[in-house]
């Protein structure tokens, strides 16, 4: 598809090796206006927005962060980890605004889910509806997501 | 053409206004209009380029074009020509006003493909002007040109903290603008028309 | 026919030939500087050739502001105080710099770019820093995910650095790796040895750098590093210290005490090493040992998580629950920290709910 020379740079960041060892793709071949489309979609059909994603997903990690990669066991069956490294990563959409690095997990053993992401996650949902790639590491289905904090 | 060069002028800056009334240099023109700052760097930016390329276009249609008999070429000349002379006016805005290069970022190129620049070259081969008639007419429709981007800029200032339906906002709401404002400028057309 | 496409090709090369001939001069003129003076703190004068950003130029001159993103503009290290002939503030500099230090003419060298004879001031130990090449000496396996490099280093011969400082490594291209990146680690070896440095890396699962370090070199191999670099080390006073910091931030402590081990300090000093479980502790006897060759020093493991099957019988729990246990006299107390960016969060809450002061507490920011 046609791509300004912005997207073509923003494309070519996500890409392994560039600004991660696993980049932000996984093994999705398709450019990453694509992805963002279906998942807003997709959102869209559970009736969630994505900032209603991004803030439900920073408050936990603010949480977690305060508890110091320890487990928050704030309410029963669900536990966070934050896993909290030293350095900055650097955004494939803004070069000039690194997110910390870390990882942080969360375990729902009710509705038996598992799944993680990083600060950068956080900013890249609320800015722009990226979730990553499928087979990314880090990648978040709205799917999941709707699951775990928005269902009963 | 026996106009008087500074009736041609007068007339290219507002009532044959190359934008408001030929509708030629729209892209950057509603691109660009966000801001009254930015507005401005942009419209000098083309009065320039729009005043040399009328000039260098002349004497290459007259001393080169037509004794070869090489008149179709004009389209691919001129826009050869625009093309060296904006990425001339790149190098010595890089040099000199660093920060208007950055605000004005990808614009500045995009003047090369903004039809009012090659439309103001072709104009003068149609209606026949003399050396001085040109340049009076590419100054004037530079003038005119920066004169209605820098008013739509205060409009859309203005415009932007009020309440704008969710259909119209954005490139809906300025192409209405500026319909208006053609509008209002062929009240102009009685004081003198060259075309 | 043949004529006239001839004769019509011909023209219009000519004449794009003839504007290209234009524009490579114009360019040659407008795009050359010529030569500007750098002034350094109104003492050094470099000469260099104009027209490349500021960072770039003194990096030539073997000069070496920090910077974690190689002149991208996106890590905002590289400021430094332009006192004249730095052109306007640019927009992609904004973002970087508060109010105070715009009023105070603070710039980010990697956007400003040297045009004319410009005017800087930088604090006097950035002439320490060098680019560094080296030859891994020694490659050392302390737990699962972290090792230790002894890197010897060939030109320049000698480093000279402060216990607490850090490096920029470079890394070179592997695998997936089109590029090289350069990465932050504190040095772990004594300032006092200036020919070898040792630095702790721990293997981050996405990081480039770390990848390359744990999978991709060998000893005897050359590698280069710029340094060295921080604001963190030992302050030169009497106070009692307090020294926390677990994993890959054992590192800059490790050149701390060994450092005022061999200066035969008598500081009260106590260290806190956090970890999960018995699989993560390293160098653990040889921390016990400075329990005996230095004055008053206590070593104290805490782990948070330990395995049933490590049948662990010392502190547990968060480092926090201890330092009442341990610091004395809180408001002569300073305290060393490194670590994630969590941990330090979490620490300092707990210094100042024991009495430790806001100055008193140190910490790398990166």
């Amino acid at each position: 598809m046609k791509q300004t020379p912005q997207e073509k740079i923003i494309q070519n960041r996500m890409k392994s090796g560039n600004l991660t060892l696993e980049g932000f793709l996984g093994n999705d071949k398709r450019h990453y206006h694509e992805i963002i489309n279906e998942d807003l979609m997709l959102l869209n059909s559970f009736g969630i927005t994505k900032e209603q994603v991004a803030e439900k997903l920073q408050q936990i990690t603010d949480l977690a962060f305060e508890d110091f990669e320890g487990i928050a066991d704030k309410e029963p069956g669900i536990s966070v980890e934050y896993i909290s490294i030293r350095g900055r990563v650097i955004s494939p959409f803004n070069v000039q605004k690194p997110a910390h690095k870390g990882v942080i997990h969360y375990h729902d053993n009710n509705k038996d889910i598992h799944f993680c992401w990083t600060p950068l996650n956080i900013k890249m949902i609320r800015d722009y509806g990226f979730f990553e790639g499928k087979g990314s590491k880090n990648r978040l289905e709205p799917a999941l997501i709707y699951k775990a904090f928005f269902s009963k | 053409m026996e106009i008087n060069a500074f009736v041609i002028f007068f007339a290219a800056i507002f009532t044959s206004n190359i934008l408001l009334t030929n509708f030629l240099g729209m892209c950057s023109f509603l691109s660009v209009s966000r801001e009254v700052e930015s507005s401005f760097g942009l419209g000098l930016a083309v009065l320039f380029v729009m005043i040399f390329t009328t000039a260098i276009n002349y004497a290459v249609y007259h001393l080169i074009l037509v004794p070869f008999d090489i008149i179709y070429l004009q389209y691919i000349i001129f826009i050869i020509v625009i093309a060296a002379f904006v990425q001339l006016t790149e190098m010595i805005l890089e040099r000199f006003s660093p920060v208007l290069y950055y605000a004005l970022g990808i614009f500045l190129p995009l003047i090369t493909v903004n039809c009012a620049i090659l439309g103001v070259s072709l104009f003068m081969v149609i209606r026949q002007y003399s050396f001085l008639q040109s340049i009076a007419y590419g100054a004037g429709s530079g003038l005119g040109w920066l004169l209605a981007i820098m008013a739509l800029a205060g409009i859309r200032q203005r415009v932007k903290i009020k309440m704008v339906p969710a259909g119209l906002q954005g490139a809906g709401l300025t192409l209405i603008i500026t319909g208006i404002m053609a509008l209002a400028f062929i009240g102009f057309s009685g004081i003198a028309v060259i075309q | 026919m043949i004529l006239l496409i001839l004769q019509t090709t011909g023209i219009v090369t000519l004449i794009a030939g003839v504007l290209a001939i234009i524009l490579v001069i114009a360019e040659r003129y407008l795009a050359d500087y010529g030569e500007c003076t750098i002034d350094i703190n109104g003492k050094k004068k470099e000469i260099v050739k104009g027209g490349s950003s500021l960072l770039s130029s003194l990096n030539e001159k073997k000069i070496y502001l920090a910077s974690a993103c190689g002149g991208r503009g996106s890590c905002g290290f590289c400021k430094c105080k332009v006192l004249s002939g730095g052109g306007p503030l640019l927009p992609t500099e904004k973002p970087f710099l508060t109010a105070a230090e715009i009023a105070d003419n603070v710039r980010l060298s990697c956007q400003v770019k040297v045009k004319e004879d410009i005017k800087i001031e930088i604090p006097e130990d950035i002439f320490n820093i060098r680019k560094f090449k080296a030859v891994v000496e020694k490659i050392v396996d302390y737990t699962y995910d972290i090792k230790e490099l002894t890197l010897r280093i060939n030109e320049p011969d000698t480093i000279s650095f402060k216990a607490g400082q850090y490096i920029q490594l470079h890394s070179k291209k592997y695998a997936k790796v089109k590029h090289s990146v350069s990465r932050a680690y504190s040095i772990s070896s004594n300032p006092e040895n200036p020919q070898i440095v040792q630095v702790i890396i721990r293997k981050v699962t996405e990081g480039i750098c770390t990848t390359w370090v744990h999978e991709h070199i060998s000893e005897g191999e050359e590698i280069e590093f710029t340094g060295p670099f921080g604001d963190f080390f030992i302050q030169d006073t009497d106070a009692d210290m307090l020294f926390i910091a677990g994993g890959s931030g054992k590192a800059p402590i490790k050149s701390m005490v060994e450092y005022l081990d061999q200066k035969k300090s008598n500081r009260r000093m106590v260290y806190f090493f956090g970890a999960r479980a018995v699989k993560d502790l390293y160098l653990t006897e040889y921390f016990h040992e400075f329990e005996n060759t230095l004055a008053d020093f206590t070593y104290v493991p805490v782990l948070s998580q330990p395995d049933e099957s490590d049948n662990w019988q010392g502190r547990q729990g968060y480092i926090t629950k201890y330092l009442a246990e341990f610091v004395k006299d809180c408001a002569n107390t300073e305290a060393y920290l490194c670590g994630s960016p969590a941990m330090i969060n979490a620490m300092v809450k707990g210094l100042h709910a024991c009495g430790i002061k806001e100055e008193n507490i140190y910490y790398d920011s990166f």
